[in-house]
C-alpha cells in the first residue's frame, strides 16, 4: 500500500527567488526517505509541492507514477504532519484521528473503532476521551502521526515533526518513528534540519541547499564520500584544507596547501585538473595523534588553543602553522590528560580518511 | 510610607468621584422610579409605590400618565425594537465575518486599502446613514410602482435594519478580525490535508473556531441596534422604535414611567453581565481543573506526589446578598412605619395636591387683569409684544404649516 514519489525538473518561484530549483529525485516506495539541508534552503516548500499545498513553477510531481498536476492536496494519497503538528484545539484525540474518516462518511462507531487501534499503535490506548491541551509534547506528536495514518495514506509526509521537542524525548521519538514505519509499510518522506535525525532514521537521504539538491545517497555513502564541499561540511563536521592539486594518479591526489602537501583521495567523477584550487577535507574523527610521525604521509603539525569534554569524546581546537583552525576528537577511552591547551603536538590522517573535492561553499553554522 | 498613604488616599478619592460620576445619575433615576409622585423626583418624597412599572396614575388635573405596563406605544416600539435587533444581527454577523475571512486571503497592498473601506461605515456620522439610506429606497420604491418593493422601500422597520446593518456589521467585521488574528491557518490546511472539502473545513474547523466570535458580535450587534437613535430617527419613517419613542416622550415631559423603563434594562444588563461572568468563571475553573487532573497524572507516574489542598473559600456573592436583604428588609420596615406605602398615602397626597391646585386655579381667576394692565401696567408681560400680530408683513414670506 505503499507508492513511489517523483518529482522532475521541480521548481518553485516566489517572484523572482527559486525556492526549489530543477528539483529531480525518485523516491522508492515504501523508502524512509529524507531530506536534510539548513534552515530556509526550501525544504518546507518541496514538501508543500509534493502534498499540492504549493504548485510547482515547472516540473512535474508523480505520485504512484501518476502526474498530480491539479490534483488538490485532500484527493492525494499523502498526509503531512506539520512542523507546529496543526492539531485541532477544538476537538478531543479520539475525533481529531478520525477527522479524515469523519470528512469521508465514516460512521460513527466506525470512526471510533478505528481511533482506538490507532491509539493503540501510538500507545496511547484510552486516552482518545482527552483534550488536546492535556497531552505532553510527545503525545501531541504521537496523535500528529495517529491522525495522518488514519487516512491510510501510500505516503507520509513529516515536516521537522521532533524540531520541538527536548532531546531525550527526540532520540526516544527518532526509534518509535522507524518502528512505525516499518509497521504500517508505508513512503515516509522525512524534512530536517539535524544531520543526527536524517542519518539515524532514513533509508536514504538528499541533501538541500539554497533550493537546489546536492546529493542523493544512503547515509554512509554520504557522510564518507560527500560530492560537495556543503555536503562535506554540513553532514558531519570537516576540517577543510585548502590547496592547489599539485599531481593526480587514478583515486588519490597531492594537494598543496600553505601547511603542507597532502595526498588524499578523489572521486573519479570530480573534474579537477593539476593547478585547480581544491580543498581537503579531513573529520574530526579521523585526526590522530602521534608521537612521531615521519612514517605518515600526511602529517600536521597543530598547537592546542582549547579542549572540551563531551562525554564520549574530547573536542580539541588547535591552529595551524598557516593560522587557519581545526578540529579534532579523541575518544574518551584513551588517556589524553598529558595534552593541554598550548601544547604543540603532531596529527596525522590517512589518505582513504580525506577525500579532495573543488572548491566551492561550505556550510556555515 | 507616608507618600504612598497619600498615593492611596488620592487614588481612594478618585475612584469614588469616578464611580459617583458613572453610577450616581442611575442611581438617583432609580429611585424616582418608585416615587409616586408625577415628575421623577427624590424630593419630596410622596410615597413609595410600583405604580410606574404597573398602571401609572391619573394625575389630579385629570391627565393620564401611563406607567411601564400599561403604556402601549412603548409595548409597540419595544417589539420593533426587537424585531430590528434580530434582522441586524441576521445581516451584520454574517457580513461581518465574510468580510473579516475575505481580509485574512489579502495578501498584498491591497489589504490596507480593504482595510480602511470596511471600515468606513462607523466613521460616517449616522443620521447620514439614516437619511441616504431613506433617500435611495425612496427612489427604488418610486420605481417600483405599487407593486411589493413600493411597500418594502417605504417600511420603516426594514430601512432601519438596512442602514444600522451598514454601520453594525463593520463593529462584527472588527470583532471578527481581532479573532482571525489569532487563527492558525495550518489548521486549514491540515483538515484539507486529511480529506476535507473546502466546504467542511469552512464548517467544522473555522466556524467552531468562531463560534465565541459570532457570539460576541451578534450580542454587540443586538445592544448597538437597540440603543441606536440617530441612524433610526430618519430610517424609521411612519414606525416608532423604543429609542424614539423615549425620545418623543421626553420631548412631552419626562414621566416616572421612564425612570421604571431605565431600571428595567439596567437590571437586565446587570443579570446577563453577571450570569454570563459566573458561566465564564465556571467554563475557566473546569478547564484548570483538568488541567490540574493532568499535572497530578504525571506528578503520580513520576513518584512526585503533591497534595492539592482545597482551599476554604467565602463565597463572595452570597454574603453580598445576605447585606442586601437586611438592608431591604429594614428600609421595607420604616416604609411600612411610617405610612409611606400603599392607597391611603397616595390619596393623602393628592389631597393636598388637589386642594393647592384649586387654590392656584381661584388665585389666576381672581387675579384677572384688565386691558389696561396689560398694556402698560407694571408686569410688563406683553406689552411689547402687543402689536405683533397686527403687522401684515409679518407672514407674507411664510409658506404656512404644510
Ligand atoms: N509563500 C512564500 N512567499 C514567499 N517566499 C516564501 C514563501 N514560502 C517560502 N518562502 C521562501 O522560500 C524559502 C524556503 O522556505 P522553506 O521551504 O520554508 O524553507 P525550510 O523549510 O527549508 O526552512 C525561504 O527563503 C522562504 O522565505
Ligand atoms: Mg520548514
Amino acid at each position: 500500500m505503499s507508492a513511489g514519489v517523483e518529482l522532475k525538473d521541480v521548481s518553485v518561484t516566489f517572484g523572482s527567488f527559486f525556492a526549489a530549483k530543477n528539483v529531480n529525485v525518485k523516491i522508492e516506495g515504501g523508502e524512509f526517505f529524507s531530506f536534510l539541508g539548513p534552515s530556509g534552503c526550501g525544504k518546507t516548500t518541496l514538501l508543500r509541492a509534493i502534498s499540492g499545498f504549493q504548485d510547482p513553477s515547472e516540473g512535474q510531481v508523480l505520485i504512484d507514477n501518476k502526474d498530480m498536476l491539479g490534483i488538490g492536496p485532500n484527493k492525494r494519497p499523502t498526509s503531512l504532519i506539520f512542523q507546529n503538528l496543526a492539531l485541532f484545539p477544538l476537538m478531543t484525540v479520539a475525533e481529531n484521528i478520525a477527522f479524515s474518516l469523519e470528512v469521508r462518511g465514516v460512521s460513527k462507531p466506525e470512526r471510533m473503532k478505528r481511533a482506538g487501534e490507532l491509539l493503540e499503535l501510538i500507545a496511547l490506548e484510552g486516552q482518545g476521551d482527552k483534550k488536546v491541551h492535556q497531552l505532553s509534547g510527545g503525545q501531541k506528536q504521537r496523535v500528529a502521526i495517529a491522525r495522518a495514518l488514519a487516512v491510510e495514506p501510500k505516503v507520509l509526509l513529516l515536516d521537522e515533526p521532533l524540531s520541538a521537542l527536548d532531546l531525550k524525548l527526540r532520540q526516544r521519538m527518532r526509534t518509535e518513528l522507524r518502528e512505525i514505519q516499518k509497521r504500517v509499510n508505508i513512503t515516509f518522506i522525512y524534512i530536517t534540519h539535524d544531520q543526527g535525525e536524517a542519518l539515524t532514521m532514513s533509508d536514504r537521504i538528499a541533501v538541500m541547499n539554497e533550493g537546489e539538491l546536492e546529493q542523493i545517497g544512503q547515509c554512509d555513502d554520504v557522510y564518507n564520500n560527500p560530492l560537495t564541499p556543503f555536503v562535506a561540511t554540513f553532514v558531519g563536521e570537516n576540517n577543510p584544507l585548502f590547496g592547489k592539486i599539485k599531481d593526480l594518479s587514478g583515486d588519490e591526489a597531492k594537494i598543496e596547501t600553505s601547511d603542507g602537501v597532502f595526498i588524499s583521495s578523489i572521486d573519479k567523477s570530480t573534474n579537477l585538473n593539476v593547478g585547480d584550487e581544491a580543498i581537503s577535507f579531513v573529520r574530526p574523527e579521523s585526526l590522530f595523534m602521534v608521537k612521531d610521525g615521519n612514517d605518515y604521509k600526511n602529517k600536521l603539525s597543530v598547537k592546542i588553543e582549547n579542549i572540551e569534554f563531551e562525554g564520549n569524546v574530547k573536542n580539541f581546537y588547535a591552529s595551524l602553522y598557516s593560522g587557519s583552525k581545526i578540529k579534532f576528537s579523541v575518544a574518551n577511552a584513551i588517556d589524553t590528560s598529558e595534552i593541554e591547551a598550548s601544547s604543540q603536538i603532531e596529527l596525522c590522517f590517512d589518505t582513504s580518511k580525506s577525500i579532495i573535492l573543488p572548491k566551492g561553499a561550505l556550510a556555515t553554522e | 510610607m507616608r507618600s504612598s498613604n497619600t498615593m492611596n488616599f488620592l487614588m481612594g478619592i478618585y475612584i469614588l468621584v469616578f464611580f459617583t460620576y458613572l453610577f450616581g445619575p442611575l442611581i438617583i433615576m432609580s429611585f424616582t422610579a418608585f416615587n409616586s409622585a408625577e415628575f421623577p423626583a427624590i424630593t419630596p418624597w410622596e410615597c413609595f409605590s410600583f405604580r410606574w412599572f404597573n398602571e401609572g396614575k391619573i394625575a389630579y388635573d385629570g391627565q393620564h400618565l401611563a406607567g411601564l405596563f400599561t403604556d402601549w406605544r412603548l409595548h409597540d416600539g419595544l417589539i420593533s425594537s426587537l424585531i430590528i435587533g434580530a434582522g441586524v444581527v441576521c445581516l451584520s454577523v454574517p457580513i461581518g465575518m465574510a468580510a473579516a475571512i475575505v481580509l485574512t486571503q489579502v495578501k498584498s497592498q491591497l489589504r490596507d486599502i480593504y482595510y480602511s473601506i470596511s471600515i468606513m461605515p462607523v466613521l460616517f456620522p449616522g443620521v447620514i446613514i439614516g437619511i441616504s439610506t431613506v433617500v435611495l429606497w425612496d427612489r427604488i420604491a418610486g420605481l417600483g410602482g405599487g407593486g411589493f418593493i413600493s411597500d418594502v422601500g417605504r417600511n420603516g422597520i426594514f430601512l432601519t435594519i438596512l442602514a444600522q446593518t451598514c454601520f453594525i456589521s463593520t463593529y462584527c467585521f472588527l470583532i471578527f478580525v481581532a479573532r482571525l488574528q489569532r487563527f492558525d491557518q495550518t489548521q486549514e490546511e491540515a483538515a484539507l490535508d486529511l480529506g476535507a472539502t473546502q466546504t467542511q473545513v469552512f464548517f467544522k474547523i473555522l466556524i467552531p473556531y468562531l463560534a465565541p466570535a459570532i457570539a460576541s458580535a451578534a450580542v454587540i450587534a443586538f445592544l448597538a441596534s437597540f440603543e441606536n437613535y440617530n441612524t433610526t430617527v430618519f430610517s424609521i419613517l411612519s414606525d416608532q422604535t423604543l429609542t424614539t419613542v423615549i425620545a418623543s416622550k421626553v420631548r412631552l415631559g419626562i414621566s416616572p414611567a421612564l425612570s421604571a423603563l431605565a431600571l428595567t434594562i439596567i437590571a437586565l444588563t446587570v443579570i446577563a453581565a453577571v450570569t454570563y461572568e459566573v458561566l465564564r468563571r465556571r467554563q475557566e475553573r473546569k478547564y484548570i481543573e483538568s488541567q490540574e487532573e493532568f499535572v497530578k497524572e504525571k506528578a503520580a507516574s513520576s513518584r512526585v506526589n503533591k497534595e492539592y489542598k482545597a482551599r476554604l473559600k467565602i463565597p463572595k456573592g452570597i454574603v453580598a446578598l445576605i447585606l442586601l436583604v437586611i438592608i431591604g428588609s429594614y428600609v421595607a420596615t420604616q416604609v411600612v412605619k411610617n405610612d409611606l406605602y400603599g392607597n391611603s398615602c397616595i390619596e393623602a397626597a393628592d389631597i393636598i395636591k388637589k386642594s393647592k391646585f384649586l387654590d392656584q386655579l381661584q388665585t389666576l381667576e381672581s387675579n384677572q387683569l384688565s386691558d389696561e394692565d396689560l398694556q402698560g401696567g407694571s408686569l410688563g408681560g406683553n406689552q411689547d409684544y402687543g402689536d405683533i400680530f397686527g403687522d401684515p408683513t409679518l407672514f407674507q414670506d411664510f409658506g404656512g404649516f404644510d
